[in-house]
């Protein structure tokens, strides 16, 4: 199902949106990230700027840095006593969502289900909706989502996509949720002519040629990696690397986790056992109480992180785990570029 | 909490033994769920234990899967949660989620010998598949046990390895002479080296520290062992044991759920990251 909104009607469409919590890109302490909007009325449109970098992505609604599992104390008698505390999220709206973001939602939910599916992710995700907004040009210099199995407008992920024509939104139903979200309001929309038709089509189109970066016969990596395991790359790549974990911290498909107690009183004991986000680039991610550590330098961390997205990952579930969004790139502070180690696995021997 | 794999079921220790004392203690645990559930296990599998307040440890289940009574646990001191499990006593109540990854094929081995090779607290992770061979001992050939670690004081389930010689071939060894030993001197790849086990119709299930399964393997070439007949069980530090957390992997394994049994034939497969 294909829509017209013209910007003018926008506001009136998020305010029938109010029974869902709605996040936004919002400029917040200098950095753009997906916040929650107090009232639908604030929604400013400039947060749907398809130019803006989103520096931190949206898996932190999903998957927040730090949540409770449980809650355990004893009982006079000294028996334990836990309660689970499963999250309640009320509906939830991801507007103006990336499309490489989403795509990495859809990547997580594959690692959260599956054998075990893990409670705790899907009370939240199955309450989310995402609404995205195709990147007209790449809001970052470091994008190369076409080179991984993205595009500009993927709908992967998503339920509704937007794309700016100017003075108004062309909105893609892409599943029944978003049909459904269409259909609570028609009186707002209207079906679009054969111009805006074609004029969409031309528009995203374009959007895949605007890419600055791109990886070249990117097929041959996966393959390619099964020999690299021992190869003195990881070396000289990691070589500049502090260890700042900043490119698994921001990466939006990145999900790893610990699992720690934080006691608030012993006696009577009283505490929380928490799930945090972890960091396979830190040295005790791995490391056994023994002291022995099977990835004990930065190398094999680095060629863990390359591995896994760009092998393991592909071997498990069919699909890098990388969406091509250049955060880990743009935001490293000594330069590694995920596209450049890439290539040199691509060329290597 | 059927839907919640985050969440431990109650469990009470009924007995502690102490199996090794000093630096490097290694208490054997024995609990019973406070409520009744379904639980049952696999040789080889693993559950995670908790200590509220100080969190949780993935450790082998020791005890058969034919054990109804209780669920045994052999735990070296060594971290936070170790160290918290020490000091608990008869009647404490800690936490168990699980039971987590694959086992020992077991009934693959119907009609074969097989050879247990142990070091250390790596006894541990083989006695409930050694156990079981022994309740099931008709459907098999010859059983023999390799057991050694560093001192005598440091062999574990002393008592049960001397009941085990009425019932099996067992090779003790220790790194050191000691005053009165009588048994084997060196380390425990030597030891089989030494007495030639034929690789004929035969089983080798070997767990010790990284180093001596090691040895231990090539050792096994050496006496003509096929990849196909060693398996060994790994470990790598674990937090969510459903294969979420990203961190216990070897290539695109996760040891909680897809290992922690490898054959050799298997194991040598996967990049060294264990």
């Amino acid at each position: 199902m294909e829509k017209i909104l013209t910007k003018k009607t926008f506001p009136k469409w998020v305010k029938k949106l109010d029974t869902y919590e709605i996040y936004t890109p919002i400029l917040k302490d200098n950095t753009w990230s997906y916040e929650l909007i107090q009232d639908a009325e604030a929604l400013d449109l400039d947060s749907l700027n398809p130019n803006t970098t989103i520096v931190e992505a949206p898996k932190k609604i999903i998957l927040p840095q730090r949540e409770t599992l449980l809650e355990f104390s004893t009982a006079e008698d000294g028996t334990p006593k836990i309660k689970a505390s499963l999250p309640e999220m009320k509906p939830t709206i991801i507007l103006g969502v990336r499309p490489c973001d989403a795509k990495a939602v859809s990547l997580s939910d594959k690692v959260f289900g599956g054998e075990y599916t893990d409670s705790y992710y899907f009370n939240r995700r199955n309450q989310t909706i995402l609404i995205g907004l195709t990147c007209l040009t790449p809001p970052s210099p470091n994008c190369f989502c076409t080179s991984v199995g993205g595009s500009p407008h993927s709908q992967e992920g998503l339920d509704l996509l937007l794309t700016d024509m100017g003075d108004k939104y062309h909105i893609n139903a892409i599943t029944k949720m978003g049909e459904q979200l269409l259909k609570s309001a028609p009186e707002l929309f209207k079906t679009p002519n054969a111009e805006e038709k074609s004029g969409v089509k031309k528009l995203l189109a374009e959007s895949e040629k605007n890419l600055k970066r791109n990886i070249a016969q990117v097929t041959k990596i996966s393959e390619k990696l099964k020999d690299l395991f021992d190869s003195p790359l990881w070396d000289e790549e990691a070589m500049s690397c502090l260890r700042c974990g900043i490119c698994t911290y921001l990466c939006p498909t990145c999900h790893c986790f610990d699992i720690t107690d934080e006691v608030t009183s012993s006696s009577p004991l009283n505490g929380k056992r928490v799930r945090v986000w972890d960091n396979c680039q830190f040295p005790d991610f791995t490391m056994h109480s023994s002291g022995h550590n099977p990835r004990p330098d930065k190398a094999s961390r680095l060629r863990q992180r390359i591995m896994h997205k760009f092998r393991y990952f592909v071997e498990i579930h069919q699909n890098y785990q990388c969406t091509g969004c250049g955060r880990c790139t743009s935001l490293c502070p000594v330069g590694i570029d995920i596209i450049d180690v890439l290539e040199k696995v691509r060329d290597y021997g | 909490m059927d839907d919640n794999d985050y969440v431990p079921q109650l469990v009470r220790i009924i007995s502690i033994k102490d199996e090794v004392r000093g630096e490097r203690a290694i208490k054997t645990f024995r609990t019973q769920f406070i409520e009744k559930n379904g639980f049952t296990h696999q040789c080889g599998q693993c559950a995670m234990l908790s200590v509220f307040g100080k969190g949780e440890s993935m450790i082998s289940i020791s005890s058969s899967p034919l054990e109804k009574d209780f669920l045994q646990f052999s735990i070296l001191k060594t971290g936070r949660v170790t160290t918290a499990l020490h000091e608990m006593h008869e009647g404490s109540i800690i936490g168990l989620r699980g039971p987590y990854g694959n086992n020992f094929p077991i009934d693959d081995w119907k009609g074969k010998n097989l050879i247990f090779i142990g070091g250390g607290i790596g006894l541990a992770p083989i006695w409930s598949v050694l156990q079981t061979a022994l309740k099931r001992k008709d459907e098999f050939g010859d059983l023999t046990l390799f057991y050694g670690a560093r001192t005598s004081n440091d062999l574990v389930y002393s008592q049960e390895l001397k009941d085990l010689k009425k019932e099996m071939t067992v090779h003790l060894s220790i790194d050191q002479e000691e005053p009165g030993w009588e048994e084997f001197v060196g380390f425990v790849p030597a030891n089989v080296l030494e007495k030639k086990p034929s690789p004929q119709n035969t089983i080798a299930i070997t767990c010790g520290p990284p180093i001596m399964i090691k040895f231990t393997i090539q050792n096994m070439e050496q006496l003509g062992f096929q990849d196909d007949q060693i398996f060994t069980t790994v470990e790598n530090k674990m937090k969510c044991g459903i294969g979420k957390c990203g961190r216990c992997n070897i290539g695109k394994h996760y040891v909680c759920k897809d290992g922690p049994v490898y054959s050799w034939a298997e194991l040598k497969t996967l990049p060294q990251e264990y």
